[in-house]
């Protein structure tokens, strides 16, 4: 039973695979119940939980011959079997030097997983570790450590015949103890844990059934003539059971986030530690499911996001105290479902985050000029965190600061098809908002005919559509030196002819008509030639073998409804491949073209025509006192750019969902912040005999400013305004900031009319609004801090998804 | 190699060969490596795939790269319909489908009768066959699906080479 295997095989049997997956899971739970103990040190069943998961190991360990192992469970043991049985107290050294017995167990299970063998340990490693288990049991009182000094050197004798190349990890001094817990041994390949999953047996049996039933109804429809006449039942049922086998599948592989949130109370109270800070760990919603894969997706980031909470967000309790908070600081991790998507929330009730210090480090970064700071708004001035190499700590702690940060945080859930954002609100705390997909295995894509073969865009990266007929064929596109581009709205848009680019054989007919679709993804935007659009699909994303991927064009391949193969694009790469350059550094082109210009817009332009405010209500706003001076039928209008419109919606009110008292509207699987100057939301909901929410009555004034704080408190009074059927007409408008252009919703009364309009003035008031004459009509200009035009592309097109 | 041990198991000391057309030539591969016969079905292109990529084709919930044995072999492309063969390879678990002109009987040979490669073999015929059966009607050459794997392919030279060179070479 000793000499198991040679550790050169590297291959764990069943049964120590079984081991593993079931002593880390005890550990998991051990770490939870020991931060727990911490706060609750009184607490007994805590205490026979964290027995019963080392006694556990201890147990199978010495079945299986894991001498090592089993002496040091053995060691922690009887340390807790003293705890419980009340003779010592759980000090926090004492909860330390369990902590390390953790680490020093975990370590010894990484190296059986990888190596098949729990290694000699070099030196004194465990002894030292046991010794202070022993010293700690002493220490309390009770009993001496008479008969525990554990027996080493029977248990030398009997350690397998591990592989001399380990020693490392298990011993730790133990003013060390934090960093266990921040820089985690990287994992050799995917661990046991990713590998395995525990699935409710009612699931399985569930699943079972249905492929029973999927058994019988194929049965069935073999033993059916052709054309019967139950056909179509038959295909119906077929359908039921595919559906909720599907379902039931997904049910499976959806794991409690809880998962994920287990490993934080650990790492927040080793990291507090490491940093002089007073932290609690709160969690909200950890039964929410979510994809095995993404889980695993999403520790990273997460992880990142919590310590950045911790080291930068959280202040030092003098300064908290100071400020007039508790000295503890609160980390708050709630997740939940929303659209089909999972919401992962850290917030935190630190220092938030300094508007005018990213600014500033920004402008040393050479990452803005000043004159671009001057004007960004607080959510532009944050965004510029994403940027590769920002960092805003002070000095470089051994925490975090070094660089490397959210940039990464944002790349890493992007990849698995999520986005990253980030509120905060200085002195009153930082909320980062991770959102997933439910599940990469089905994603909404466009089908698109090229070269004869039909490909999948995935519908996130696809802006929109546009059809050149065959008389605008030649005249469309222009050349500038070997680059074709297409003038989309005064924009000049790189063209990528999908089948040449792929080497397909041209399209038959040359002369027909094309469609560009217009797609987006990291930060390249392209238009993308394809000879025909099908219909957009729900798609099952299968997974292609290494030398395919190795084309680096595809990520994949689906089965079409009809029953034919379609591959899917990998849009980035598509643009890397073309040679299309990331909107960041054509910005910066144009940017400096257009900086000649100052922002100004072009004397005549085409402008929408809305009315905003009530008519005959005085609007005082930027020092403003038109309605005085100008007829009253001029009074609710304003005009906006037709550049920067995108497209204006009609939006059942009930979609329009509220966050920390900020209307936001979700739109094309992107959340907009709705401005509503003219209090429209609140009169509607009000006209709908619905009191009008506090959240909305700020509404008016709050366009510029974001609750730092989710403040779920207001949803309940708000949930009330969903059943109301009333809809609000909303312009989607795109402005064009530092990072990009992004989209706004600006709630109107009522649209009024298309007309060309020609500036009378610039800035009166700092972007607040200005003077066009429309239609011989002086209108005020719905403007705001960043100036719209240049850059927006945008107009009213045509959607064909 | 499990299959060689596979083949030694067998008590008669026969084994039983799948017998395909490429082109002018016969070849075989052991009925225990083939998982499924696909009869009459073209892959779907995979635009910028090398050449001795056929493309890929839909195979129980799974999309399998299909490797062209006429590719690999460095013959014209085929205008008739094709065969995919579905085949496993037990040491990774990696399936993936052999594009083959026509899929012909199952003959038995002797355990013994296979006959190495001739040492005038060319660096392509080495990497691919495993040795011949003698026929009355001719050879049959014997492949081993662990040589035809994609991802084993890719990391040859032979086959990885760019598709540029592909058409001058010939047998």
């Amino acid at each position: 039973m000793v000499t198991r295997r040679g550790p050169d095989k590297g291959i764990v049997d069943e049964l120590t695979k079984e081991f593993i997956a079931e002593s880390q899971e005890g550990l998991e739970r051990m770490e939870l119940c020991l931060t727990e103990l911490e706060q609750r040190p009184g607490d007994g069943e805590l205490v026979s939980e964290i027995f019963r998961a080392v006694h556990t190991i201890k147990g199978t360990t010495g079945f299986l011959g894991f001498g090592r192992l089993e002496t040091l469970a053995h060691a922690g043991e009887s340390l807790l079997g003293a705890l419980r049985d009340g003779r010592l107290a759980a000090t926090s050294e004492l909860i330390g030097g369990l902590l390390d017995l953790m680490d020093g167990l975990r370590a010894i299970l990484r190296l059986i997983e990888a190596t098949g063998a729990e290694g000699r340990p070099s030196a004194d490693e465990d002894c030292e570790l046991i010794a202070l288990l022993a010293e700690l049991k002493a220490g309390g009182g009770g009993l001496a450590a008479a008969g525990e000094p554990a027996p080493r050197s029977r248990r030398d004798a009997s350690t397998s015949t591990g592989s001399g190349q380990v020693g490392h990890a298990v011993s730790r001094p133990v003013g060390d103890a934090g960093s266990a817990g921040l820089w985690p041994a990287p994992a050799a390949g995917p661990s046991t844990q990713e590998r395995t999953l525990r699935i409710d047996v009612e699931v399985l049996n569930r699943m079972m059934n249905l492929v029973g039933e999927l058994v019988l109804t194929r049965n069935q429809i073999l033993q059916s003539a052709p054309g019967a006449e139950n056909f179509p039942d038959l295909a119906r049922r077929l359908d039921t059971v595919t559906a909720e086998l599907r379902e039931s599948v997904m049910e499976a592989r959806m794991q409690p986030v809880g998962h994920l949130f287990s490993k934080f109370p650990r790492m927040v109270r080793d990291l507090a530690r490491t940093c002089g800070r007073q932290v609690r760990i709160e969690f909200e919603g950890q039964a929410t499911g979510l994809d095995k894969s993404l889980l695993e997706a999403m520790r990273d980031p997460l992880t990142h996001a919590v310590r950045n909470s911790v080291d930068h967000g959280i202040e030092p309790p003098e300064e908290r105290v100071k400020a007039g908070k508790p000295a503890e600081g609160v980390v708050r991790l709630r997740a939940f479902h929303q659209n089909g998507s999972v919401v992962i929330v850290v917030i935190d009730d630190g220092a938030g985050i300094s508007t005018a210090r990213v600014l500033a480090k920004a402008i040393e970064r050479g990452l803005a000029t000043p004159e671009e700071a001057e004007q960004m708004t607080g959510r532009e001035a944050l965004e510029l965190i994403f940027v590769a190499g920002f960092s805003t700590a002070a000095e470089v702690t051994n925490v975090s600061g070094r660089g490397v940060g959210m940039d990464v945080v944002r790349t890493n859930v992007e990849k698995v098809g999520g986005s990253v954002e980030l509120e905060s609100r200085e002195g009153l705390g930082t909320t980062i908002r991770l959102r997933v997909p439910l599940t990469l295995a089905i994603v909404p894509a466009l089908v698109v005919r090229s070269g004869g073969q039909s490909f999948a865009v995935p519908q996130n990266s696809l802006v929109e559509l546009v059809y050149v007929p065959r008389r605008d064929r030649e005249s469309a596109v222009e050349r500038m030196g070997t680059a074709e581009l297409y003038r989309l709205r005064e924009r000049l848009l790189p063209l990528v002819w999908l089948d040449r680019l792929l080497e397909l054989e041209p399209s038959v007919d040359a002369a027909a008509g094309f469609y560009i679709a217009v797609v987006e993804s990291d930060g390249r935007r392209f238009g993308l030639v394809v000879d025909d659009l099908k219909a957009p699909e729900e798609i099952v994303v299968k997974p292609l073998s290494g030398a395919l991927r190795e084309i680096g064009m595809f990520s994949g391949a689906t089965v079409l409804g009809n029953g034919m193969l379609a591959l899917i694009l990998d849009v980035s790469a598509t643009g890397a491949r073309a040679g299309v350059r990331p909107a960041e550094e054509e910005m910066k082109v144009v940017g400096a073209e257009a900086g000649r210009g100052a922002g100004r817009i072009e004397l005549e332009s085409s402008m929408v025509i809305y009315e905003s405010w009530k008519r005959g209500e005085s609007w005082k706003r930027g020092g403003s006192e038109l309605d005085e001076e100008r007829g009253s039928a001029s009074r609710g209008q304003m005009a906006m750019p037709l550049s920067a419109v995108e497209r204006i919606e009609s939006v059942p009110l009930s979609e329009i969902e509220y966050a920390g008292g900020e209307a936001m509207l979700q739109y094309r699987g992107e959340l907009l912040p709705i401005e509503d100057e003219g209090g429209v939301l609140g009169e509607m909901s009000a006209a709908s005999g619905l009191a009008a929410s506090r959240s909305m009555e700020r509404g008016p004034g709050a366009d510029g400013c974001r609750d730092g704080a989710e403040t779920a408190e207001t949803a309940p009074t708000l949930e009330a305004l969903k059943d109301d059927g009333g809809r609000a007409t909303v312009l989607i408008c795109l402005r064009a900031g530092a990072r990009g252009a992004r989209r706004v919703g600006v709630v109107v009364r009522r649209v009024l009319d298309v007309a060309a309009g020609t500036l009378l003035a610039s800035d009166r008031a700092e972007g607040e609004g200005r003077l066009a004459m429309v239609k011989n009509r002086v209108t005020l200009m719905h403007l705001e801090r960043a100036e719209p035009a240049e850059e927006a592309a945008a107009a009213i097109f045509e959607e064909v998804a | 190699m499990s299959h060689a041990e596979g083949r030694r198991a067998d008590a008669r000391g026969v084994v039983s060969i799948c017998s395909l057309r490429a082109g002018m030539g016969l070849y075989g591969i052991d009925t225990r490596q083939i998982r499924e016969v696909l009869g009459k079905t073209t892959p779907h292109r995979v635009p910028l795939a090398p050449e001795y990529i056929a493309g890929v084709v839909p195979y129980r919930g799974e999309v399998l790269t299909t490797v062209s044995l006429r590719g690999l072999l460095g013959l014209e492309k085929w205008a008739g319909t094709n065969c995919v063969l579905v085949l496993d390879d037990q040491e990774d678990g990696e399936r993936f489908g052999l594009m083959v002109d026509g899929v012909g009987g199952v003959m038995t040979f002797e355990e013994t009768a296979l006959e190495a490669n001739p040492s005038a073999l060319d660096a392509r015929g080495v990497a691919l066959f495993d040795g011949t059966y003698r026929m009355e009607s001719g050879l049959v050459v014997r492949l081993d699906p662990e040589r035809l794997r994609p991802s084993r392919l890719a990391e040859s030279e032979l086959f990885g080479a760019s598709k540029q060179e592909r058409p001058g070479e010939q047998r």
